[in-house]
């Protein structure tokens, strides 16, 4: 086994133990994008079939729970790596023989499982309520993946972030611009019902594909083009904070 | 070949700001090495740059042989660090840290578990091994801390102020610690302090470090014989002006090496001070100036330090009083 999956496994053990150790955190990240999966589909679901023709609005609306759910609980890379640099454990992480990069990785895989499992418990409290899922179990797993690999994608925001400044207050950032992105993404309602100027902004902004590409899974079945979309878009987004991510972590490496 | 190396080692965080400014060390394997100076001296930025932790701006530094820069992975493989805060992971038991670390280190699987039981059982820790770091007290931190930085058993450890803010009874043990490794296994230490007891019982040279630069090199008793005088301590009755007066007097005594006047007192480097006493009293008395007390001592680590420095050592506030004491 080389070094750094070794380190990679370690760490990630590591870290997942944090998580189980501290179960409130998640609570929380399971209990609020239900809350607001279940009150957006109390005002809105009724009305969705004639004012934007969605008939089935809690399964349009249960893939922006979930990515709500991955959103928050990515947060917690960023602020753990925090307090790992505030206590000097980074510091004694560094002074190791791991490879760099393996410190992150194994982060990154702890949180993958973390999500998958926050993921899972939102999907199953979606299908208790009646959303069904058109993909079957096959496409459940890909929506577990899709929700994985953008979860870590995005937690590599909050990461770097953590990285480069050691703030917890400025690692929280990463988190709070996932609300303009679900926003100004076709959260709520499909694109093509908004004004132009806010059609224009969802086109462009890559959650309206990965939230389109979950949607499909639970709404529609396979939708190839849907799907490519989607993985391109997390895919694009994971290469982007993964190079802020190298880079914050080289520089906090190299001790200024 | 030395264990640690270095020549012209220099660390500037921006123009002004010179932390460690042109330092050379040799430093022979096997020894314990104190590297003293108050906060602020430049210790730790050495530390950080001697470890790999932080990139030297100038100069040169080996460690084991290998130059910090260009072999840093190699030199992490084979020192162990414990640093000025005792980093742990409050999640984590006592057992579980150790065991990453080892892990980390690439200790064999098989042999993980034991090198983990040995280490608790050598830093005193064996109860409290299953319970989270958090519960632990600051001197069960620090030797957890100690442990962690053995887990692969380096030939050199470098100790960022390992006892600082320890009482008494945890101080010792650290030191204990430090002595048996040192004779035992010939473990190199590489120990900064701001205290000059711990500095004097432990090391075996000693180097001053002030204002990023080292000023004085050596071994304790060598630093302490080259002041080549005993130290007689005045405190006068009034202020500044009688004590600098008394200064210019007494400098003209016979015999006197150096005098010099710091904060509420007059510091007189004299041989034989128990027969200077009486020769200092009669001068003073007939200057009018009023010796309230007198006191003379061997010359201490305190007082290598004020030749060199110009100042008194001040220790951290949160050390206990035993050890912000004189070495002797």
């Amino acid at each position: 086994m080389s070094a750094f999956i070794q380190g990679s496994y370690w760490l990630g053990v590591r870290s997942a133990r944090e998580a189980l150790r501290q179960p409130a955190i998640e609570f929380g990240n399971i209990f609020i994008p239900l809350f607001f999966f279940a009150v957006t589909v109390g005002a809105i679901g009724e009305a969705s079939a004639r004012a934007f023709g969605v008939e089935n609005y809690l399964a349009f609306q249960l893939p922006v729970a979930i990515m709500q759910g991955i959103a928050g609980s990515s947060g917690s890379s960023g602020l753990a790596t925090v307090t790992d640099i505030e206590r000097g454990y980074f510091d004694k992480l560094l002074l190791t023989p791991a490879p760099r990069w393996s410190l992150v990785a194994g982060r990154l895989g702890a949180d993958a499982l973390r999500l998958t499992v926050i993921a899972t418990l939102i999907l199953i409290a979606g299908l208790l309520t009646g959303s069904g899922f058109a993909s079957g179990p096959a496409g459940i797993i890909v929506l577990l993946i899709m929700s994985a690999l953008f979860g870590i994608s995005y937690a590599g925001i909050g990461l770097a972030i953590a990285l480069k400044t050691g703030s917890a207050q400025a690692a929280q950032l990463g988190f709070l611009l996932f609300f303009p992105l679900l926003f100004l993404s076709s959260a709520f309602a499909p694109k093509e019902f908004f004004a132009p100027w806010l059609e224009f902004l969802a086109t462009i902004n890559p959650v309206t594909y990965i939230l389109e590409a979950m949607r499909s899974l639970v709404i529609e079945g396979w939708d190839w083009g849907a799907l490519v979309a989607g993985f391109a878009c997390i895919f694009g987004l994971g290469a982007f904070t993964m190079t802020l991510v190298f880079l914050a972590l080289r520089s906090r490496a190299a001790g200024s | 070949m030395p264990a640690i190396a270095a020549e012209r080692l220099t660390k500037h965080f921006s123009p002004d700001i010179r932390a460690v400014d042109g330092i050379d060390l040799d430093i022979p394997e096997g020894q314990i090495f104190g590297f003293l100076g108050q906060n602020g001296s430049g210790k730790t930025t050495t530390v950080r740059m001697l470890t790999t932790l932080l990139r030297p701006t100038a100069g040169e530094a080996r460690v084991l042989g290998l130059d910090v820069r260009r072999r840093a992975p190699d030199v992490r493989r084979r020192i162990g660090v414990a640093l000025q805060e005792a980093g742990l992971d409050d999640l984590q038991t006592g057992r579980e840290l150790l065991a990453l670390q080892a892990r980390l280190y690439g200790v064999p699987s098989s042999q993980v578990k034991r090198r983990v039981n040995d280490l608790l059982e050598i830093v005193d820790l064996v109860e409290a091994a299953d319970r989270p770091t958090k519960g632990y007290s600051g001197g069960m931190k620090r030797r957890l801390d100690l442990a962690a930085a053995l887990v692969h058993s380096p030939p050199l450890l470098f100790l960022d102020e390992p006892t600082t803010g320890l009482d008494p009874i945890s101080r010792e043990a650290i030191w204990r610690y430090v002595r048996e490794l040192n004779r035992r296994d010939g473990v190199t230490f590489f120990l900064t302090t701001q205290y000059l007891e711990e500095a004097d019982r432990l090391a075996d040279n000693v180097a001053i470090m002030d204002a990023g630069t080292i000023v004085a090199q050596g071994s304790p008793s060598a630093l302490k014989a080259s002041i080549g005088a005993d130290v007689v301590t005045v405190r006068l009755a009034g202020g500044v002006e009688q004590l600098l007066r008394a200064e210019s007097v007494v400098r003209s005594l016979e015999g006197i090496t150096d005098a010099r006047t710091l904060d509420d007192a007059l510091v007189i480097y004299v041989p034989d001070g128990a027969a200077a006493i009486a020769r200092i009293v009669l001068l003073l008395n007939a200057e009018s100036l009023e010796a309230r007390e007198i006191t003379v001592h061997r010359p201490a680590l305190d007082d290598v330090f004020l030749r060199a420095t110009g100042h008194h050592l001040e220790a951290d506030a949160s050390v206990p009083a035993a050890a912000a004491g004189r070495g002797r």
